[in-house]
């Protein structure tokens, strides 16, 4: 109990930088997601295919090895940046493909007849992806959305790679330190937390969508 | 007077030649039905019609402008954006699987267009909205979702919803295909109502009742030509052309 009263405040230090870092990049990550996939749909070739090229690169190569490339591989550039920069950068351009993904196929599995009544109601493009068609895919990408969401507060334990100070890192140096296991069996209880959060929080959500079919 | 006039309209989908040269004329307050077997293209040419379908040449005339004709090479040259954005407006369609927007209720459905695209306001939109829902049977089911209504309502909501916008042509591309028999005629009479009131209406449809009961004219479609057009009675009760008379035999076999 005693040693609890002693980790847990380290612990906690750990969670609240990967919050932040899970945090910061999911709300860039979130509205980037969906203009990458407008990009990848767009009819203007050259676009569309840099967008394809941009995904098969940041899905194609591990994220740690992103992580390392953005953090050491500017730096040789001479290009600066401190560690949780470099980490949500890392993020952010990773997370962004793989939404990009799940929210194009949200986008095409709308009926061609959407976009038809809008178009024949005269509404511009901007209107009709706006209040038409993204509303409804986001309803239907939810359960996809859950998952990556999920799996960004996990990959968040990466970061130690650049020797950025996360729960995961915490509490290895813990267990480490003090030769105990009890340090890993309290990091598996906060992610359990966290993970079961968001999942409320995306069951609220489906929920709230519901309304309709 | 013509309000709408489309000469030598031909369509290619790659190699698939579906309109081979279609002209036809729709004079103010008259309803047309275009009738044919499947894959006669008279859907395709309805929709060629507001330009859901672009062609390859001839011309079609919209009150008196024109929204595409062909250029010196032959070829179907297309007016300024602009120009058809307006003319397109004037011309409201009513398509086979209703398409109305799930997540928005049936009110919001017919509010949409007139606020954002005519600058309606809202008061008055959904005034407007209110009348057409009463028009079409429907004044009590403004707040309802489009799942909630069954295939016929849902469907003259999706003439509501057309009509808000105040268009001078209606098309419908077989309003009632994706009915179950037993909800066609609630559709039907709300269409019956609109020709009565002088509507210039275009209908793709495989009602031969009520292309006979409600239509002036009636064009009969095959292969991407049309085969044979008429009053409605002498097209339906006596066609002149084999192929016309070998689908109203069958079609009426079927019954």
């Amino acid at each position: 109990m005693d040693y609890l009263a002693l980790l847990l405040p380290f612990m906690l230090e750990g969670t609240i930088i990967t919050l932040k870092l899970f945090l910061l990049a999911l709300i860039m990550v979130l509205p980037l997601g969906v203009v990458l996939a407008l990009a990848r749909l767009s009819k203007f070739q050259p676009l569309n295919v840099t967008t394809q090229f941009y995904i098969w690169v940041f899905r194609g190569t591990p994220l740690l090895l992103q992580l390392l490339f953005i953090y050491f591989g500017l730096g040789i550039i001479g290009i600066n940046i401190d560690r949780f920069t470099a980490a949500v950068v890392a993020f952010i351009l990773n997370y962004t493909a793989y939404l990009a993904e799940v929210y194009r196929s949200g986008i095409q599995s709308i009926d061609q007849g959407q976009f038809e009544a809008a178009d024949v109601l005269g509404l511009s493009r901007w209107q009709t992806l706006s209040r038409i068609i993204l509303p409804q895919m986001v309803k239907r990408v939810l359960p996809p959305i859950s998952n990556e969401v999920i799996n960004l507060i996990k990959d968040t334990s990466l970061v130690y790679a650049i020797g950025i100070s996360e729960l995961l890192r915490v509490a290895k140096i813990a267990a480490v330190r003090d030769a105990l296991f009890v340090p890993f069996i309290v990091a598996a209880v906060f992610y359990l937390v966290m993970t079961a959060v968001i999942q409320q929080f995306f069951k609220w959500l489906e929920n709230r969508y519901a309304y309709y079919r | 007077m013509h309000i709408l006039k489309a000469t030598d309209v031909y369509k290619k989908f790659q190699n698939n030649e579906v309109l081979k040269g279609i002209s036809m004329q729709v004079d103010k307050g008259e309803v047309i039905a275009i009738i044919g077997p499947s894959g006669s293209g008279k859907s395709t040419f309805l929709r060629c019609l507001n330009r859901l379908e672009t062609i390859d040449s001839g011309s079609i005339e919209i009150e008196g402008e024109y929204m595409v004709k062909n250029g010196p090479d032959g070829k179907a040259v297309y007016s300024p954006e602009k120009d058809i954005a307006h003319m397109r407006l004037k011309m409201g369609m009513v398509f086979q699987s209703f398409n109305l927007f799930p997540h928005k209720s049936v009110l919001e459905n017919l509010m949409m267009a007139p606020v954002l695209v005519n600058k309606t306001n809202p008061a008055t939109a959904r005034e407007t909205a209110m009348m057409f829902l009463d028009k079409v049977g429907l004044s009590q089911n403004g707040h309802n979702y489009p799942f909630e209504l069954s295939g016929g309502m849902q469907q003259r909501v999706a003439i509501a919803r057309a009509l808000c916008m105040n268009p001078d042509i209606m098309c419908f591309d077989e309003p009632t295909s994706a009915l179950d028999p037993e909800l066609t005629g609630e559709v039907l009479q709300v269409m019956k109502d609109l020709a009565m009131e002088h509507m210039t209406m275009v209908v793709v449809t495989h009602e031969m009742g009520f292309a006979r009961e409600v239509a002036q004219r009636v064009i009969f479609m095959d292969e991407g030509l049309i085969v044979e057009e008429g009053r409605a009675e002498e097209v339906l009760i006596n066609p002149q052309q084999a192929r016309t008379q070998e689908f109203l035999s069958k079609v009426l076999m079927a019954r």
